[in-house]
Order: structure tokens, then C-alpha cells, then sequence
């Protein structure tokens, strides 16, 4: 599904990733540990089509050259980038902006649009799966929502729009047990044989709530080391700077 | 222009019924318009907008004749639909129809030979121009405790049949005790090149409600002025809102002067230009008693070579202790041709007040564009909900919902 050959990405003469390589197929879960600066954000902002970095090499989404997509494009054809930091939008509604999304995603697949109703019933459905606040799809896109509310609301973005390819970038990160489980169940209902999932992340334990197929290690720009989920384990205990 | 301006006004006076005294008191405005001329960069307050040479490049030569004694024919067309509204409508400059069908009608008194007050305090030379060449000045007034049932639109419309002409609009209004006018005040031209001069005295006596809508959207290539200059007494309110965006030139000016005791008024604005559209507002508001509140958010979005100017004034007088003043203004600049200046000045001689200003300008936010397209939006689509978002909360001043449901429809925001 996803073929990531020798990127190297800069900024302003700042390498960041060197001959980064991956490979992901369907049904595939795939888990990126790095520590802070390592490129695990770049990496999710360039798959997503985020301006501003010197790109070179070779994505390969579905057979089709990534930086050839528009970053809409790519949310067309079934990317999805949960953020870090998921940005308020002032005076913009969030169902409203859902809504948009959804059928603008669904308007490019071909498919019918939603009207009014069909949306509100959807949207409900999915918020309550996640206990999502259904309160809060009438306010203002993020504004004034906890760190884990924003969160869970990418999460509420992602089952809405049913990507493909998922990436999730640190979503654990600023979450509550409570809310960690939540989240990670919405990724586990999506997850099927064609639905592919990177996760970027920190610390091992969303890794016990969302068992991916391979864990990746990436240090200065670069995977060092590839393995099952017994690698984020071994991470855990000896620490990114001890790992080598 | 002087001679020009001369032969017009003998033109005027030929085809009119002004009475001698009239006539002298027309001619001792015409003098004092002369020897002033068109505003011009020279003065503090045209500073950002040098209207006589925005005239000299945009129309040229002036001509200030117009014959008031053809009617013309009113377009329903232009009605606004789904509000029942009582009507006052300018067609080039004429009264050409006046209904209060929904009003009872000894609630309201309308009086065609109103005498022009000699004097604005801040006002400029084009009140004198407005005084020599205005036809008729209506005065309407709301008697105590009347609340109109509907609101009242007035029609700002020219037909093609004038170009480069200077139009004189002039209303007075009082709103006695306790009673309530709604006014939508609606541009639509389709005659261009035109300089159009409005004036409106507004009179709140004790508890009476104001509420004025200013919507200029159709894009014309007319030079527009207007002023609203609002006496308010005790526990009076006026709220004024202005959608900024269709002339080729506007500016508004606000003058409010809070006499009496819990008076407040509030001024919300939005500006949203493009391809050299230049418009301004410029408000002062005098806090001459104690207890008074003002309130002014004005918000500008800005595309190209376009520009706003934002000039607030809030003059708090040494009795007007316990003084609430505020004033925001903020500009979203779209292309770095597009220009905003902001102006705020607070003038205060009491001591227990709280007053503040506030300006900001940028551009639209990248990360929030590159979020919304992550969904699927395209950078138009992004571009308008955030534009959209930014000026919601201006909308959402308007306390008057109807009205609000309204200009959120014609300015294509939604909730």
C-alpha cells in the first residue's frame, strides 16, 4: 500500500530524514519509536503533503507517486494524519467541518454525498463508540477542548472518513488511561485486511492496546532497527540512548 | 469646480420649491462647502483616505445638478424576501416611496420640510455640501413607547440614467422614550461613478433602542460617505453593524454622543475587499456622563491591492467617571498588496474608567489551512470556512436574530 524508498527530507539545510525506507501492506500495522527530534513528524507531515521541506527519493501510495497529490488529493484517495497537535479553529463548527470533510472525500470517491440527517445519524453513532462529548459537535472546531478531547476527536475524524492508511501521530501522548483505551479501540474497530495503520509514538504502551504487526526504531533520521512488538519492549527497558 | 458647482446649485434652485429663506441658507452652505473643498489627506481625520483626489481620479469632473422633479420607477425586484419590512427607497438620490404599511400609523410621524441643523460637532465639509444641494429632509419619529413591528429597510438604488454625479441623502430620525427602530439601510447600484453623500441625525431620547444595519455587498464602482451622527440619552442603546464590501470607495463615520446616564452603544464591522476597493470607518464615541458603555469590534479581510482603515476615537469626558470602553480591531491580509491601518486613540480626563483598544493584522494561518485539506478540503474550501470562522463572531453581535439570520444568508456565512 505504501512504498517509502530513500527519502531524505530537509529544512532550511537541516537534514532530518537520510534514505528513510518502509514498506507497509495492507491489514498491516505498523508502530515508528523514535525519541524527541528523531523525524517522526516530519515523516507524518510529508506523507500528509505539508509544505516547506526539500524532498527527495520516492513514495509510492497505492502505485501512485505521493508528491505528484495535493494534500487533499491524498486525503481523497484514503490518507489520514491524526495530528500531534489538532489546530482550534475559531468561529468553524465541528460538525459542520465534518461534514465538509466527509463529503468532500466522499464527492472525489464517486460516492453520494450525505445530506443533513444521514450525517447527524452518523456522527452520533460514531461519537458515542468513542464517548465523545455529542455536545461538543456544536461548538467551535477544537476551541476550548481538553488535549484529550482534541484527540479523540482526530480519532472521531478518522473513523468518520474510514481511511485507508491511517497515521497517527503521538495521539497517546497528553491522553488519560481512560481515554487511551477509547482511542485505541476506535483504531481497533477500524483495523481490517485492507485498513493500514502507522502509529507514531514515544512510549510502549499503546502498543498494548494496539498490537502492531511491526515496530520500527528511528533515530536521527533513519529506521536502525526493525522488528515484532518484542522490539518496543526491549526499547522500553533500555531506553532510546542504551539501544544499539 | 467653482464655477461649475455655482451654475449647478442656480440649476437646483430653479427646479426646486425652496422658499427665499431657504434659498439663503442653501447658499451660505454652498459658500462655506467652496471655500473647504473636498477633504484631503491635509486633515487628521482623511489622513488614510484623500477623497478629493479619490473623486478627481475616480470621477473626474463632478456634476451636482439633479432634477428631483421626475419620479422614477421603482424596481421591486431589488425587495429583500422572507422579512416583511416597511420601506424607504432612493432612487438616484430622490425619495421615491416612503410605507410604513406594517406601523400604526399615528404611532409614527413623518415630516417632509424638516429644517437642516446648522452643525454636526466633527462633522466635515461635506455636511455643507449636503445642506446646499439636499432636496428634502425627512424627519420621522417614533412616538414614546413605540416599538416598530417590523423593521425598516431603506433602498439606496441609482439607475443608469446618472453618472458622475454627486448624490445628497439626508434623514433625521427621533426615537422618543421607550420606543425601538430596527433600520436596514441596503446599496444597490447600478449607475457607477457616482459620489454619494449620506447624512443621518439620529435622536434617542430616555430608554429608546437603535439598531442600525449597514449592508453595502454589491460590488459598484461608486464613491460613498456616509455619517450617522446618534444623541443618546439615558439608558439608551444603539447598536450599529456595517458590512463594508461593495463600493468602489466608503466611509463610514459614526459619531455617538452618550448624554444621558446607562446609555451604551456598540458598533461591530466587517470589511471584505478586493481589486482596489478602499474603504473606511471611522467612529468616535464621547462619553460625556457617568456609567456609559461602548463596545466596537471590526474585523477586515483583505485581498488584493485592497485597503482598510480603522479609526476609532473613544473621547471620555472629565464627568463621565465609571466609563466601560472598548475597542478590537483585527485584519486578515490575503495578499501582500492588501494594506490595513488601524488608528485607535482613547482620550480620557476622568479617572475611574476602564477603557481599551486593541489591533492585530496577519495573514491566514498555514497550519490551519494544511489541517483542514488533511481532510479533504481543497484550498478554496479551506481558505473560505476559515475566512468564514474569522468573521462569525462580527455576525454574532447582532442581537437582533431575525436580522442577524439575514445578513448571515447574504454574506454566505453559515453557523
Amino acid at each position: 500500500m505504501l512504498k517509502i524508498n530513500n527519502l531524505n527530507a530537509n529544512i532550511e539545510d537541516k537534514s532530518i530524514l537520510k534514505d528513510f525506507s518502509l514498506n507497509i501492506n495492507p491489514g498491516e500495522v505498523h508502530a515508528i519509536m523514535g525519541p524527541n527530534g528523531s523525524g517522526k513528524s516530519t515523516l507524518s507531515n510529508i506523507l500528509s503533503g505539508k509544505k516547506g521541506y526539500e524532498i527527495s527519493g520516492e513514495v509510492l501510495f497505492e502505485n501512485k507517486n505521493l508528491f505528484e497529490l495535493e494534500t487533499e488529493e491524498r486525503a481523497h484517495k484514503g490518507i489520514f494524519l491524526a495530528f500531534q497537535y489538532p489546530l482550534e479553529i475559531p468561529g468553524v463548527n465541528t460538525n459542520i467541518f465534518l461534514k465538509t470533510s466527509l463529503n468532500a472525500i466522499r464527492k472525489a470517491k464517486g460516492e453520494k454525498e450525505l445530506d443533513a440527517i444521514e450525517f447527524l445519524k452518523l456522527v452520533k453513532e460514531k461519537a458515542k463508540e468513542l464517548k465523545f462529548d455529542e455536545e461538543k459537535l456544536n461548538r467551535q472546531l477544537n476551541v476550548g477542548f481538553s488535549g484529550g478531547e482534541k484527540k479523540k476527536n482526530e480519532i472521531l475524524q478518522m473513523s468518520m472518513l474510514s481511511p485507508k492508511l491511517s497515521i497517527l501521530d503521538e495521539t497517546d501522548s497528553g491522553l488519560d488511561i481512560d481515554a487511551l483505551k477509547v482511542v485505541s479501540d476506535g483504531v481497533n474497530t477500524l483495523r481490517n485486511k485492507d485498513n493500514s495503520f502507522l502509529i507514531i509514538t514515544h512510549y510502549q504502551r499503546l502498543l498494548d492496546y494496539i498490537k502492531p504487526d511491526f515496530v520500527h526504531v528511528l533515530m536521527n533520521g533513519k529506521i536502525i532497527k526493525s522488528g515484532g512488538p518484542e522490539l518496543a519492549l526491549e526499547l522500553e527497558k533500555k531506553g532510546y540512548e542504551n539501544f544499539n | 469646480m467653482t464655477e461649475k458647482i455655482k451654475t449647478d446649485f442656480e440649476k437646483t434652485v430653479k427646479t426646486s420649491a425652496f422658499s427665499e429663506k431657504d434659498v439663503a441658507l442653501k447658499e451660505k452652505y454652498l459658500n462655506r462647502f467652496i471655500e473647504n473643498g473636498f477633504p484631503s489627506r491635509k486633515l487628521e481625520n482623511w489622513k488614510f483616505s484623500d477623497l478629493n483626489q479619490i473623486i478627481k481620479k475616480n470621477i473626474g469632473e463632478l456634476s451636482f445638478y439633479n432634477n428631483d422633479s421626475l419620479p422614477n420607477k421603482v424596481d421591486t425586484s431589488i425587495f429583500v424576501e422572507g422579512l416583511e419590512h416597511n420601506k424607504i427607497i432612493f432612487i438616484n438620490g430622490r425619495v421615491e416611496k416612503i410605507d410604513f404599511t406594517y406601523e400604526d400609523q399615528d404611532k409614527i410621524k413623518i415630516n417632509d420640510d424638516f429644517k437642516f441643523m446648522d452643525e454636526f460637532k466633527n462633522s466635515n465639509s461635506l455636511l455643507s455640501l449636503n445642506n446646499a444641494f439636499a432636496n428634502k429632509c425627512y424627519k420621522i419619529t417614533l412616538k414614546k413607547g413605540y416599538s416598530m413591528k417590523k423593521p425598516l429597510v431603506i433602498y439606496h438604488t441609482t439607475n443608469e440614467k446618472i453618472k458622475s454625479r454627486n448624490l445628497n441623502l439626508r434623514l433625521e430620525f427621533e426615537l422618543e422614550q421607550n420606543s425601538s427602530l430596527r433600520l436596514i439601510d441596503l446599496f444597490k447600484d447600478e449607475a457607477e461613478n457616482n459620489f454619494v453623500n449620506i447624512f443621518y441625525n439620529f435622536d434617542l431620547k430616555e430608554d429608546a433602542i437603535l439598531k442600525n444595519y449597514k449592508i453595502d455587498k454589491v460590488i459598484n464602482q461608486n464613491i460613498r460617505y456616509s455619517y450617522n451622527n446618534i444623541e443618546q440619552g439615558k439608558n439608551s442603546v444603539s447598536e450599529t453593524f456595517i458590512l463594508s464590501s461593495g463600493s468602489n470607495f466608503s466611509k463610514n463615520e459614526i459619531n455617538c454622543n452618550l448624554k444621558g446616564e446607562y446609555s451604551s452603544a456598540f458598533i461591530n464591522g466587517i470589511f471584505s475587499l478586493n481589486n482596489e476597493q478602499h474603504h473606511e470607518v471611522r467612529t468616535i464615541i464621547n462619553h460625556l456622563i457617568e456609567n456609559t458603555k461602548s463596545f466596537q469590534l471590526i474585523k477586515s479581510v483583505l485581498g488584493k491591492n485592497s485597503k482598510s482603515v480603522y479609526q476609532g476615537k473613544i473621547f471620555v469626558d472629565s464627568k463621565a467617571q465609571k466609563t466601560d470602553g472598548y475597542q478590537l480591531s483585527k485584519a486578515i491580509l490575503l495578499d501582500e498588496t492588501s494594506e490595513f491601518n488601524a488608528k485607535p486613540e482613547l482620550e480620557i480626563y476622568a479617572d475611574d474608567v476602564k477603557c481599551s483598544h486593541g489591533s492585530a493584522s496577519g495573514s491566514l494561518d498555514e497550519n490551519s489551512i494544511f489541517y483542514l485539506m488533511s481532510r479533504g478540503l481543497n484550498y478554496q474550501q479551506s481558505k473560505e470556512l476559515l475566512i468564514n470562522g474569522y468573521l462569525l463572531d462580527v455576525v454574532e453581535k447582532i442581537t437582533d436574530s431575525e436580522i442577524k439570520n439575514l445578513i448571515k444568508s447574504m454574506v454566505g456565512i453559515s453557523e
